[in-house]
């Protein structure tokens, strides 16, 4: 044998051995440097999870009355990244679920565009359907039957601003932060009131099946499985009872405020909207919530319609979504209260010292006249007669004199409008609470940043929020709270809608009955006064005095506070503000009817009626 | 003194001189273990999944071992013959494998879209497998016919006529179609060359007319882009497509990547269990061995079949005359050239090309052909001595 050859032998071995090395440095690479990353991979290739849901927590009122509860339906749910890409599979769920192609298409390949994992096409179909897509589920890739829980009102519309609706979760919150945890395309979430604020302790835990699948997708056999845990139940300080009579007193108050006619005028008050609530004093409990115009949740179950929902969104309907409760207004006479006690804890005004109500008045100069609501003067009026008769010039002083302390350097109205809790929210347990506004120096000057001279506080500004004017907003609820504040001499608690959570098992691990407050360490005496002042509101001669004839005040003492307030633009906003027996303060009651003219004749008889319920009077 | 090996007592071809026994003990027992360990892998890769609609789990086993059992009495009985009364019928050789590829195309059926199947109705067979090792016996006939004194003298009439033969093979695989046989067939056709120490320009000027007629084929339509998209898919790592080639070759790198360091262990492999990867048990045998044996048991088999092509290579370079020299290294070629591809694609650096895995993959055709090409190396080495210690035992059976 030639050299030639035993070279060409040598070069054959050398390259036998590179490809061994090749070959082994390759499979050290996918198996030893790589193989935990392929075992993950491959443990996901053959393995596939279905979610099982939970039900959703129970809701009660405080009698345990059952209001809103979970049942189960079964529902189609889709992999829209599968199903758009298969025609045939979308021309059959046309067929046997009886929607349009064209929709299905639609909603399929929006849902692949957002990268949604599952899509819901349907809820709540009926047995043969369940059983035709079950037998033809081979030929289906990417639909499947699931259970779904949607929700049951057993009171329907009642209470529903509270409880608020649930829905499939949408794109933008499946990319939170808040949601970022175990949900997943097609998931049911609380999306308003307590449904959505209380979401995390409703929803449960979801449970899963891990199945080993062939590779054609057919479960082989159970890895893994976890049972879902049902969300935990809660009940509410709601009395549903009192919340029907309050609703319902509520909507025929309205009707009967709109029969009526602006006085002077052939315009008849608009009333679009109205609030009530009902508080326990003693504990900061919301007994009744209550806001119109309503919406039945029901529209919610299983996907509301774009039809209703453009209609519920129609500003021709006035909002029937949002909770006036909790929405701001601007307040009129029912904030003196707050005034009259920074007067008298400044030393601005005396128990006994009066001051002159002319029906006009010039302290702010002969070119800034402002006038009392009663144009022929309130002659000479204590603190308590002040507020009998809600005069204006009298706060005005009040106002005026707050300013003048120290050069208004510490804005005195401004800190007891926030010691009574106004300009920041309560903190009730519901999602979307307005914190209203108590206008300041700065605020002004951010305001009007782009106007030069009208970002100057002055003193007109005080003066007028002094009677609620201006740019000050409440919330039905903050007055609420602050009413409560002076029925409870200073102590100031938390109101809330949950009384007590109890999880899946029964066991009790939120009872918030107790009674948590924090003490304003305000002067007894001065709410006494200012008590006195409200008692006579509803007595004969007060703003009030009209509705509370007939009602039985030396057994059930009220004391309240009317409010009309003008708004630029609209017709006035009336409220009434109340809370009884004096003596031994148990209810706080609060209304407000947007565009219904005077608090005393239109709103203060809702709040009479709801205290004869209340109280059992005939 | 010329020994004659007439009875089984002799086989072996004890050399009375160096009381040695010509008999490579290596190759033997490592063909014999790689296939067994075949056996046991292509039952991990049937029992579960059953492919074909069988019902028996052991069916594949079954089929296997008695393969085995036919190869080796292959192997035995080949070692009765000396290799040079093969070489004397060469032309028969050649026949025999050109008809079997002719009947293939007349008489054949169709699987995975190429005509390479008879059916002999007790079995069946794959005439392209046993005609690899025809091809070599013939090759290495022609190209040691001509020869001088000179081993380095290849003339330009060798290779054309070698060149038309080779061609014949090639041509008849292509037609089934059967583009993987129709590779190894070319790669071994060159490898012969090679070592039969033709000049390199003829090697470059086939290598280059290869290239050319490939593109004009490709040109003219007759290769389809899918189907070189198909073949190269292994280049673009990131596709797992759901579908086709790119699938096959996503779920053999999942299996074995999974299998880690040390596997899953025999029949414990997921993967296959649930017949992730298609033809697991023949083309993909490796991704198996990958996922249960892990990376010492994927490499043990590659030291294994490296160190069987190292013994053809060096019975071939030990050899008595230039037919056994090419005959061996033609056989080495076959395997190193099936090992390099067939592993190569299931671990994502060869394209995907449909050919068993030697000694391992199921098949009959396959094993018994690897058997018949081993039993002719061997067979290189066990007569090999009778010529070098006595000269005129060659002259004898010219």
């Amino acid at each position: 044998m030639g050299l030639n050859i035993k070279i060409r032998f040598k070069i054959i071995l050398y390259l036998l051995a590179i490809i061994a090395l090749v070959l082994m440095l390759r499979l050290y690479f996918l198996q030893v440097m790589s193989g935990e990353l392929y075992a993950e991979m491959a443990s996901e290739n053959i393995s596939r999870e279905k979610t099982i849901l939970a039900p959703r927590g129970n809701i009660y009122d405080r009698n345990g009355k059952l209001l809103v509860k979970s049942i189960p339906v079964k529902a189609v749910a889709i992999e829209p990244l599968i199903v758009s890409e298969n025609e045939d599979v979308m021309m059959t769920l046309s067929e046997c679920l009886n929607m349009p192609y064209e929709d299905i298409r639609e909603k399929v390949e929006q849902s692949n565009l957002s990268y949604i994992d599952r899509l819901i096409l349907k809820t709540d179909i009926n047995t043969p359907t369940m059983i035709y897509l079950k037998e033809n589920s081979s030929k289906l890739p990417g639909v499947e039957v699931i259970d779904l829980y949607l929700r049951e009102y057993n009171f329907g519309f009642l209470a529903s601003h509270l409880i608020g609706y649930t829905g499939e979760i949408d794109e933008e919150r499946l990319k939170s932060e808040r949601y970022s945890m175990d949900y997943e395309g097609g998931d049911q979430i609380g999306l308003t009131g307590l449904e959505e604020a209380y979401e995390n302790l409703l929803r449960g835990k979801k449970g899963k099946i891990i199945y080993e699948v062939d590779p054609l997708g057919r479960p082989v056999s159970i890895l893994e499985e976890t049972d879902p845990i049902s969300g935990s139940d809660l009940y509410l300080t709601i009395d549903i009872d009192l919340q029907r009579f309050v609703e319902e007193t509520l909507y025929q108050s309205i009707l009967e405020v709109r029969q009526k006619k602006i006085s002077g005028t052939n315009e008849y008050y608009k009333v679009p909207g109205g609030a009530v609530i009902v508080l326990d004093s003693r504990n900061g409990q919301i007994l009744s919530m209550a806001s119109y115009p309503t919406y039945d949740p029901e529209l919610f179950v299983g996907g509301i319609s774009e039809k209703d929902y453009a209609e519920l969104k129609d500003p021709e309907n006035h909002s029937p979504l949002i909770n006036r409760a909790v929405m701001s207004f601007p307040p009129g006479s029912a904030i003196k209260i707050v005034p009259a006690y920074a007067g008298l804890a400044e030393g601005i005004i005396s128990e006994r010292g009066g001051l002159y109500c002319a029906g006009a008045w010039t302290g702010l100069g002969e070119n800034f006249i402002k006038y009392c609501w009663q144009r022929g003067g309130h002659g000479s009026l204590d603190i308590r007669g002040a507020i009998k008769n809600s005069c204006d010039i009298y706060f005005y002083q009040v106002g005026y004199g707050l300013f003048l302390k120290n050069d208004n350097m510490e804005e005195l109205l401004q800190q007891y409008l926030r010691t009574f809790g106004f300009d920041s929210t309560t903190g009730i347990d519901l999602p979307n609470e307005d914190a209203g506004l108590v206008p300041d120096k700065e605020w002004k000057k951010d305001y009007f940043k782009d106007q030069p001279g009208y970002d100057i506080w002055f003193p007109g500004d005080t003066v007028n929020m002094a009677i609620g004017q201006g740019d000050l907003l409440v919330t039905p609820l903050q007055l609420a709270q602050a009413y409560s504040i002076l029925a409870n001499r200073g102590l100031k608690y938390q109101p809330h809608l949950v009384k007590e959570i109890k999880d899946s098992e029964g066991n009790l691990f939120l009872d918030s009955s107790g009674n948590e407050y924090q003490d304003l360490n305000l002067d007894e005496y001065f709410i006494d006064i200012i008590e006195d002042g409200m008692v006579q509101v509803v007595s004969p001669g007060g703003t009030a005095a009209g509705t509370f004839w007939d009602f039985p005040l030396n057994e059930i003492p009220i004391a309240g506070k009317t409010g009309t307030a003008e708004f630029f633009g609209k017709q006035d906003y009336a409220w009434f503000a109340s809370y009884a027996p004096v003596g031994n303060p148990r209810y706080v009651v609060v209304a407000m009817f947007e565009e219904a003219g005077s608090g005393g004749s239109n709103v203060a008889p809702l709040i009479e009626k709801i205290y004869r319920y209340l109280f059992n009077i005939e | 003194m010329i020994k004659r090996i007439k009875s089984l007592r002799d086989f072996g071809s004890i050399d009375r001189e160096s009381r040695r026994i010509r008999f490579d003990f290596i190759l033997f027992f490592l063909v014999l273990a790689i296939s067994s360990w075949g056996v046991l892998i292509i039952f991990s890769a049937t029992r579960e999944t059953l492919p074909g609609g069988v019902s028996d789990p052991q069916y594949y086993l079954k089929r296997q071992l008695i393969w085995l059992g036919v190869g080796i009495v292959i192997f035995i009985a080949i070692q009765f013959i000396n290799y040079r009364k093969i070489q004397r019928y060469w032309w028969l050789v050649l026949a025999a494998g050109i008809f079997s590829l002719i009947a293939v195309l007349l008489f054949g059926y169709e699987v995975h879209g190429s005509k390479g199947w008879i059916d002999l109705k007790f079995t069946t067979i794959q005439p392209s497998e046993f005609s690899k090792i025809f091809m070599v016996v013939a090759l290495s006939a022609i190209m040691s016919k001509w020869r001088s004194e000179k081993v380095s003298s290849v003339t330009f009439r060798k290779v054309v006529i070698s060149t038309f033969a080779a061609l014949t093979f090639v041509i008849l695989v292509l037609l089934e179609p059967d583009y993987g046989t129709a590779i190894i067939y070319f790669i071994v056709f060159i490898g012969l060359l090679f070592v039969s120490g033709a000049n390199f320009l003829y090697l470059l000027s086939i290598l280059g007319l290869t290239a050319g007629g490939f593109f004009l084929a490709l040109n003219a339509g007759f290769i389809k882009q899918y189907q070189l998209d198909r073949i190269l898919i292994f280049l673009k790592p990131d596709i797992s497509s759901i579908e086709g080639a790119g699938y096959n070759l996503y779920q053999s790198k999942l299996a074995i990547g999974s299998g880690g360091l040390l596997g899953k262990g025999l029949f414990l492999g997921t993967q296959t269990n649930l017949n992730y990867v298609p033809e697991q048990h023949t083309d993909f045998i490796f991704s198996v061995i990958g996922e249960e044996m892990g990376f010492v048991g994927a490499v043990l088999v590659i030291l294994i079949l490296g160190v069987i092509v190292w013994r053809c290579f060096y019975i071939a370079s030990n050899s008595s005359d230039t037919f056994a020299m090419l005959l061996a290294s033609g056989v080495g070629f076959i395997i190193l050239s099936q090992v390099v591809i067939n592993i190569g694609m299931t671990i994502g650096i060869m394209p995907i090309i449909g050919i068993p895995l030697p000694f391992l993959s199921s098949g009959g055709s396959s094993l018994i052909s690897m058997f018949l090409g081993i039993a002719l190396v061997e067979n290189v080495y066990v007569w090999r001595e009778v010529r070098k210690s006595h000269e005129i035992a060659y002259q004898e059976f010219k």
